[in-house]
C-alpha cells in the first residue's frame, strides 16, 4: 500500500502540452526522454524528498490534466495545496493567458497557496529569440502584481528545474517554521486539512 | 391404499392455511404459518431480542477483552489495583464466568488466553448460524477489536490510553447518532486531530508508528461506525447514488475515443489490466474501512497506469490518467459511488486524504464522478444533434465506427451491425408505409366527401319534386269513349267439323 507520508501538495497547472508532466519528469527523474520511458508507471503523482536547512521535506507533487473540459473541475485539485506551479509555455501567448485564469482562481479560493509562475520550454528561445511569445518584462510585472515568484525553465536542459523546485520547499519550510512560532500554543481544530505532524525523519 | 394416502397428503384442512394466530387471514409456511402481518410482529420481537442478546455477547466480551488485554500489559500482581477489583466483581457471578476468566488471568500465557477466545468466537459463530439473522458483522468487528488490541500491546501506556480514548469517542458518537452527518464528521476529524497530537506530543510516539497507529485507530473506529454513518438516511447520498448510476447507464454508449483515452483494448494485456481496474473500483463498495475503500481507489489507479504504460510505452501524465478513470467508471458503474466519495470525504483520516498518493486518485476520481454529471456535448467534442440523438438511444456511435474499423472484427459483432442496419432499414421503410398509408387513408376520406358533397349539390340544384299526374295524359285512358266502338278483339273460335 501507498503509505509515504507527504508534508506538503504541490498541484502543476497549465495548458495542455506546456510540459507540466516533462517539468515533473525531469525534476523528479533528472531526465528528458523522447524515446521510450523505463521504469516509471506513471509520472501522474510523486513524491519526493528534499533536503532543507538540515530538515528535510516531503513534497507530493500533483499533476492536472490541462485539458478544456477539465477546467470545471480544477478546483477539486488544488483544494489543500500548499503550492501551485503555473505553467505557460514561452512560446505560446494563449497559454499564458489560460494560466492567468488559474491564478485568479487560485487567488478566489485557495489563499493560502503559494503561487509560482513558471515558463517552460526555454531552450526553445535559445535557438531563436523570436519564438519567445509573450514579453518577459510583462510577466514579470504580472509576477510582482501577483507577489508570484516567476521562473523559465526547460526540461531539455534541465535549466532552472531544480531551482524551481528548491523554492518550493524552502518557502514551505520557511512559512510553516513561521506558522508554528506564531501559534506555539494550542491546537487549531479547525485547521483540519493541514498536516499536523512535521518531523525531520522520513522514512522512505 | 397408497393412492388413499397420498391423497391424505395433499389434503390440507381449510383451517391450516389460517394464520396460527387464529386473526382469521391465511398464513404462509415462509412466514412459519403467519400471516404477514402476525409474522412481522412475531419476527420484531424475535428481532429485538436478539439485538438485545447481541448487545449483551459484545458487551460481555468486550469486558473480556479488556481484562485480556489488563491482563498482558501488567503481568501479574504488578497492577493489582483493577485487578483485584475486578476479581471482587467476578465472584459474585456465575461459576461459569469465572472459571472462563480466570483462564484469561492465568499465568497459562497468551496460548490459553487466545484459545479461549477462539473458542468464543466460534460459539458466537455457532449462534449466528442458528440464528435467522446475520451476526456477520459482529463477528468481524469483534475481529478487528482483537487485531487492534494486539496491535496496542507493543505501545505500553499510550496504547492503554488509545484504547480509552477511541471507546470513549465511539460512546460519544453512539449518542451524537441525531446530529446531522456533517457534525459526526467534524466529531470524528477532530478526533483523529487530537489523537494525533496526542501521540506525537504526550506520548512521544516516532512519526511513522504515529502513522501506523492512526490507521488501526481509523480502521477500529470505523469498522463500528460504518453501519450507521454510511450512506445515512438523513442525507440525500443514496438519491444522489442513484442518479449517478442512471447518468451512467445512460451513457453506455461514451467510446475511448470520444474521451480521448489512450488505452488500446485490443491488446490482450490491456484489456486484463482494465478488467482488474474495474474489479477494483467496484470492490470499493465491500470494503468498510476508508482507508481500505482509498486503497481500492489506489489499486485502480494502478492498473490504469500499467494499462496506459502497455499502450503508449511512455509514462501516464495526468492528461491520460483521468479521461481513462473516468471511462473506468463509466464501464464499471461501480455501485454507490456518491455514498463511498462522501463517507471517505467524512471519515477518513484528513492527513491521508489531502496530501498523500491516496489522497491524489481520490481527487482524481471525485474529478472523474462531476465530470460525469457535468458532460455534455461540447466535453465529449461531438454537435448538440449527435449528443441528443445518442443520449436517446436513436443512433449509435459504434455503429459508425465499426464502418470504419470492420476489418478485423469478429463474425458475430459484424453480423450484428449489418442486422442493425437492416434493422435500421426496416424501419424507415415500414415508416414511409404508414405515412402513405396514411395519405392513402385521407385520400379516401377526401374523395367520399367529395362526391357526398358534389351529390349533395345536385341535389340541391335539381330538387326532386312529385308533380300530380298529368291530366291530358290521364285522359288518354279514362276518356277514350271511342273504344267502345271499336269492334270486339278477336276471339278464337272452335268449329266442329
Amino acid at each position: 500500500m501507498s503509505g509515504q507520508r507527504v508534508d506538503a501538495k504541490v498541484v502543476m497547472l497549465g495548458k495542455e502540452y506546456v510540459g507540466k508532466t516533462s517539468l515533473v519528469e525531469r525534476y523528479v527523474h533528472n531526465r528528458f526522454l523522447v524515446g521510450p520511458y523505463q521504469n516509471t508507471i506513471g509520472a501522474a503523482f510523486v513524491a519526493k524528498v528534499m533536503p532543507v536547512g538540515g530538515r528535510t521535506v516531503t513534497l507530493g507533487i500533483w499533476d492536472t490534466a490541462g485539458s478544456e473540459r477539465y477546467e470545471a473541475m480544477s478546483r477539486i485539485y488544488y483544494r489543500g495545496a500548499k503550492a501551485a506551479i503555473v505553467c505557460y509555455d514561452l512560446t505560446d501567448s494563449s497559454s499564458f493567458q489560460r494560466a492567468k485564469f488559474w491564478v485568479n482562481e487560485l487567488q478566489n479560493f485557495e489563499e493560502n497557496c503559494r503561487i509560482y509562475l513558471c515558463g517552460t520550454k526555454s531552450d526553445l528561445l535559445d535557438d531563436d529569440r523570436r519564438k519567445r511569445g509573450i514579453d518577459f518584462h510583462d510577466v514579470q510585472d504580472y509576477a510582482d502584481d501577483i507577489k508570484a515568484e516567476l521562473f523559465e525553465t526547460s526540461s531539455k536542459t534541465g535549466q532552472n528545474v531544480d531551482e524551481l523546485f528548491k523554492k518550493v520547499a524552502e518557502d514551505y519550510v520557511q512559512f510553516t517554521s513561521f506558522q508554528e512560532m506564531t501559534e506555539e500554543k494550542g491546537v487549531d481544530l479547525s485547521q483540519k486539512n493541514t498536516p499536523t505532524y512535521f518531523y525531520s525523519c522520513c522514512h522512505h | 391404499m397408497s393412492l388413499k394416502s397420498e391423497r391424505r397428503g395433499i389434503h390440507v384442512d381449510q383451517s391450516e392455511l389460517l394464520c396460527k394466530k387464529g386473526c382469521g387471514y391465511y398464513g404462509n409456511p415462509g412466514w412459519q404459518g403467519f400471516c404477514s402481518k402476525c409474522w412481522r410482529e412475531e419476527y420484531q420481537k424475535a428481532r429485538q431480542k436478539q439485538i438485545q442478546e447481541d448487545w449483551e455477547l459484545a458487551e460481555r466480551l468486550q469486558r473480556e477483552e479488556e481484562e485480556a488485554y489488563a491482563s498482558t500489559q501488567h503481568p501479574q500482581g504488578a497492577q493489582s489495583l483493577t485487578f483485584s477489583k475486578f476479581e471482587e466483581k467476578k465472584t459474585n457471578e456465575k461459576s461459569r464466568k469465572v472459571t472462563t476468566v480466570k483462564k484469561f488471568f492465568g499465568a497459562s500465557s497468551r496460548a490459553g488466553s487466545k484459545k479461549v477466545l477462539a473458542g468464543k468466537l466460534r460459539e458466537v459463530q455457532e449462534t449466528k448460524a442458528a440464528s435467522p439473522i446475520s451476526r456477520q458483522v459482529s463477528v468481524e468487528t469483534d475481529r478487528v477489536s482483537k487485531d487492534f488490541i494486539e496491535f496496542l500491546k507493543p505501545y505500553h501506556k499510550a496504547g492503554q490510553e488509545i484504547y480509552k480514548q477511541c471507546k470513549l469517542f465511539l460512546e460519544a458518537m453512539h449518542h451524537k447518532r441525531e446530529l446531522s452527518i456533517e457534525e459526526q464528521s467534524e466529531y470524528t476529524q477532530d478526533f483523529y486531530q487530537n489523537v494525533a497530537d496526542k501521540l506525537h506530543a504526550r506520548w512521544k510516539v516516532p512519526p511513522e508508528k504515529v502513522e501506523m497507529a492512526m490507521d488501526q485507530i481509523e480502521k477500529y473506529i470505523m469498522t463500528r461506525l460504518y453501519k450507521h454513518v454510511f450512506c445515512p438516511e438523513t442525507t440525500e447520498d443514496e438519491k444522489k447514488d442513484l442518479a449517478v448510476q442512471r447518468r451512467i447507464r445512460a451513457l453506455h454508449w461514451v467510446t475511448p475515443q470520444m474521451l480521448c483515452v489512450p488505452v488500446n483494448e485490443e491488446i490482450p494485456e490491456v484489456s486484463d489490466v482494465v478488467v482488474k481496474a474495474i474489479t477494483d473500483i467496484i470492490e470499493m463498495d465491500s470494503k468498510r474501512v476508508p482507508r481500505d475503500k482509498l486503497a481500492c481507489i489506489t489499486s485502480c489507479s494502478k492498473h490504469i497506469f500499467t494499462a496506459i504504460r502497455t499502450t503508449k510505452d511512455e509514462p501516464a501524465s495526468a492528461d491520460d490518467f483521468l479521461p481513462t478513470l473516468i471511462y473506468i467508471v463509466l464501464k464499471g458503474n461501480p455501485p454507490r459511488l456518491q455514498s463511498n466519495i462522501q463517507y471517505i470525504t467524512r471519515f477518513c483520516n484528513p492527513s491521508r486524504l489531502m496530501t498523500g498518493e491516496d489522497g491524489y486518485y481520490f481527487t482524481n476520481l471525485c474529478c472523474a464522478v462531476a465530470f460525469i454529471e457535468k458532460l455534455d456535448a461540447q466535453s465529449l467534442n461531438l454537435s448538440q444533434e449527435d449528443f441528443d440523438r445518442y443520449m436517446s438511444g436513436q443512433a449509435s456511435p459504434k455503429k459508425q465506427e465499426a464502418e470504419n474499423w470492420s476489418a478485423d472484427m469478429c463474425v458475430g459483432v459484424r453480423q450484428m451491425y449489418r442486422n442493425l442496419d437492416l434493422l435500421s432499414q426496416l424501419n424507415e421503410q415500414q415508416e414511409r408505409i404508414m405515412n402513405e398509408a396514411k395519405k392513402l387513408e385521407r385520400d379516401l376520406i377526401d374523395w367520399t366527401d367529395g362526391v357526398a358533397k358534389e351529390v349533395q349539390e345536385i341535389v340541391e340544384k335539381y330538387p326532386l319534386e312529385i308533380k300530380p299526374p298529368n291530366p291530358a295524359l290521364a285522359a288518354i285512358d279514362s276518356e277514350n269513349v271511342e273504344n267502345d266502338k271499336l269492334p270486339p278483339p278477336l276471339q278464337p273460335q272452335v268449329y266442329a267439323g
